[in-house]
């Protein structure tokens, strides 16, 4: 029984993925024998879908597993375990911000967050949470929605994975999150594991330059006017009203500044940054490293899950495959969203760049699907086709991913002529494609 | 951070009625009353009013090394209790061009400073600013305050000094007004040559601070903070930039920093814009922003920590036994 809808995402898939699990990677066992297979109709894509992953013939890297293992390498040899923005992840995803939306900071918010932590990957906590929904103060019984994500989640985490990652957005810094957490006695278990990162959060990729926003009644919109703009878009007669945050003003000293005054006021604390998918995110990424980010998190245009205007959705924007082209080699942890939930499409943002992948859509179709399971479901299927694609590429690691592994047959994303053999693994280059104008290097556009 | 208590302080006080009956906290309160009375003498004497801080507001310094301010309801409003009303002091500055507090003030610092000896949830401290002033005048008077308290404690009640262990000798540089300089960069330098991971762009740590005093014979000025290492009032240094017109003093003997103090900012767009640098929203400082935007005059100040003050003059080894009623971070007391 589902309460939740996402039009526009294949939905259907991910509910599929959520009962069935690992069975939903495969066609139905029922047809075996008695049925052909080919490849689907080509379904409309965007740039990081129409990418086909193209295993070679010639396996150096296979050969290398072959002795090391005295036996030929099996998809299953292929380890997923990773390290994302200073922790460690069982698989190269983790769970990406919801934010204070209702369908995203509700029961379902706190069944992916259990979810999440038995599968041993790192969670983010979006913006907005504690002004909006308040932070277990001296004497109170009841712990906020923030509190009971984070203690669904250290209920379930194992030892030496894991981690949960809060955004601050200006409306958050009023309210004095990242500081309310620091020094909360109910964090030390995690920041004495190291399990503990902030994360500045510059935009998302469902509206690029735009704060948050909700839909309230007139009821929460009087006890939110304080500390958000509360705006009356739907008609007077309306019940409802839009409450939006503001974006937060970025220059790069802005940033820079912020991420040394995060690594000085929060030592314990690791240091993210999530950018939207704006024309110069290689620029904002280089400079969010340069200034010691942990993990750079950028947000596609294909991203989701928060309350945006039409015309955002469908029109601002670059897309995740564009935005990674940008970046190119990544000069630390690089983690991508917008619309993943299948191996394929993880894989691809892996081979260009990232070392991991967020879900919010897909999770939160997957606990609404079984709140119990759904999401553990979702990625174990996810899981199953990295480890048969990375083998399949001869490789057994998602670090060892590159460029060179995937193929556009428009040739907008062609791979460098000489694949990054260096053993980074990363993309040493991604060329421009023919007929655009190369870009000046460290160039905004 | 140093989380050990400093050598020979218990960890925590006793309860308040037995701290409060004990001839050692009687001692420290009788040094107390002097140094009071010397500090506002001194000032006084070089031009100063004395004006009662606020102690609640909708802003207050927000701080840092995860120090937090207390929310207090306002009316329906939600206030701090001032963690230093430094804001405040730049505002008064049209009215009162050389002004001083002795100020209360509520930091929740955090859990892990309860063992430095050198940190208490309320103190007070010597709060000084004065109006086109730069670093060096404020140094000067801060250095004088220092010498003058001490001059002062010394003569007046020599009995009680050295009574708990303290000799003329540990105050001569102070009486004769001897301070050593060093920048923060070579402050680092020090510090990781002896081994000690201290962040080159960040404040000097708990541990790294009582290093440095426990080295030095003579109490020494730290200037030229990096950018981001302190509050968005700190003066960026327009020939150096990333570099704050700002210092510390630090008392010899490990007895660590007395004083923060700085060259504040009085450019409205550029506290607007340190203000996002530090991660606030500027609309929170709405009054102050105000006051700026029409012209705060340019001015340098700092903060003398009272009971870090005592501390020294007395030679104790902890905050909580120059306070009469001490809170330790994380430590509920009455």
């Amino acid at each position: 029984m589902s309460s939740l809808s996402a039009p526009g995402f294949p939905e259907e898939h991910v509910r599929a993925r959520a009962r069935g699990g690992t069975a939903a990677v495969f066609p139905d066992p029922a047809g075996y024998g008695t049925r052909l297979y080919g490849p689907a109709p080509a379904a409309p894509a965007d740039a990081l879908d129409r990418a086909r992953i193209v295993p070679p013939v010639f396996m150096p890297e296979r050969l290398g597993k072959l002795i090391d293992l005295a036996r030929e390498p099996e998809f299953s040899d292929v380890g997923l375990t990773t390290s994302v923005g200073g922790f460690t992840a069982r698989l190269p995803l983790y769970l990406s911000a919801f934010g204070s939306t209702r369908a995203g900071s509700g029961d379902l918010a706190v069944h992916a967050a259990r979810q999440a932590a038995r599968l041993g990957i790192p969670m983010v906590i979006g913006e907005n949470m504690v002004p909006v929904h308040g932070y277990r103060r001296a004497g109170d019984a009841v712990r906020s929605a923030l509190s009971a994500r984070i203690d669904a989640y250290l209920a379930e985490v194992p030892d030496g994975c894991g981690g949960i990652v809060v955004q601050q957005s200006t409306e958050d810094a009023d309210s004095e999150v990242w500081n309310l957490l620091y020094s909360d006695p109910a964090f030390r278990p995690l920041l004495e594991t190291g399990r503990l990162a902030f994360e500045l959060k510059t935009g998302q990729g469902a509206k690029p330059g735009l704060g948050g926003m909700t839909v309230v009644d007139r009821a929460e919109a009087e006890q939110l006017a304080r500390r958000f703009t509360v705006r009356d878009v739907f008609g007077e007669d309306s019940a409802h009203r839009l409450r939006c945050a503001t974006p937060g003003t970025f220059t790069d000293e802005i940033l820079r500044q912020q991420l040394r005054f995060m690594r000085n006021n929060f030592p314990k604390a690791r240091t993210w940054v999530k950018f939207h998918p704006g024309r110069d995110v290689d620029r904002a990424a280089r400079a969010a490293w340069a200034a010691g980010a942990d993990a750079v998190t950028v947000d596609g245009a294909e991203g989701g899950t928060g309350w945006a205007p039409g015309v955002f959705l469908d029109q601002v924007g670059l897309p995740l495959a564009e935005c990674l082209r940008r970046i190119g080699r990544p000069d630390g942890c690089l983690l991508a969203t917008g619309g993943i939930w299948e191996g394929g499409r993880a894989l691809r943002a892996l081979a260009l760049g990232a070392r991991a992948v967020g879900l919010g859509r897909a999770a939160l179709v997957a606990v609404d699907e079984d709140p119990d399971h759904g999401l553990e479901r979702l990625a174990e299927a996810l899981a199953l086709e990295l480890r048969l694609l990375v083998s399949a590429l001869g490789k057994y690691a998602t670090t060892a991913l590159g460029p060179e592994d995937l193929w556009w047959p428009d040739g907008s994303f062609a791979a460098p002529a000489h694949p990054a053999d260096d053993g980074t693994g990363h993309p040493a280059a991604v060329t421009t494609a023919p007929g655009e104008a190369a870009r000046p290097a460290g160039g905004a556009v | 951070m140093d989380q050990h208590p400093a050598p020979g302080a218990p960890a925590t006080p006793p309860p308040l009625g037995e701290h409060l009956r004990s001839p050692r906290l009687r001692a420290a309160m009788l040094v107390q009353q002097e140094a009071l009375y010397a500090a506002r003498a001194y000032l006084r004497g070089e031009g100063f009013t004395e004006l009662l801080p606020p102690l609640v507001g909708p802003v207050t310094d927000p701080g840092g090394r995860g120090a937090k301010a207390l929310d207090v309801d306002y009316y329906g409003h939600p206030y701090k209790l001032m963690t230093s009303a430094i804001l405040y002091k730049q505002a008064s500055l049209h009215g009162f061009p050389r002004l001083f507090y002795i100020a209360p003030n509520v930091r929740v610092e955090p859990e892990e400073t309860a063992g430095t000896g050198r940190h208490l949830v309320e103190f007070h401290q010597i709060d000084v600013e004065i109006a086109d002033a730069s670093r060096e005048d404020a140094q000067e008077i801060a250095a004088g305050l220092l010498t003058h308290v001490t001059e002062h404690v010394w003569t007046a009640v020599p009995g009680i000094l050295t009574g708990l262990g303290r000799a003329e000798t540990d105050f001569a540089d102070v009486r004769a007004g001897k301070y050593d300089v060093h920048t923060h960069e070579e402050a680092v330098a020090r510090l990781l040559a002896a081994g000690h991971p201290q962040n080159p762009d960040g404040e000097i740590d708990w541990a790294g601070e009582r290093l440095l005093s426990l080295e030095s014979d003579r109490a020494f000025f730290v200037n030229d903070y990096p950018k981001g290492s302190r509050g968005f009032y700190d003066r960026e240094d327009p020939d150096n930039p990333g570099v704050l017109r700002n210092f510390d003093l630090i008392a010899p003997h490990g007895f660590g920093e007395l004083v923060s103090g700085s060259e504040r900012e009085a450019d409205y767009a550029t506290i607007v814009t340190r203000m996002r640098e530090s991660g606030e929203n500027p609309a929170k400082y709405a009054w102050y922003l105000k006051e700026a935007r029409d012209g705060i005059p340019a001015s340098a100040g700092f903060g003398m920590g009272l009971q870090r003050l005592v501390r020294f003059l007395t030679g104790l080894d902890a905050l909580w036994q120059v306070s009469a009623y001490p809170k330790l971070p994380g430590v509920v007391a009455p």
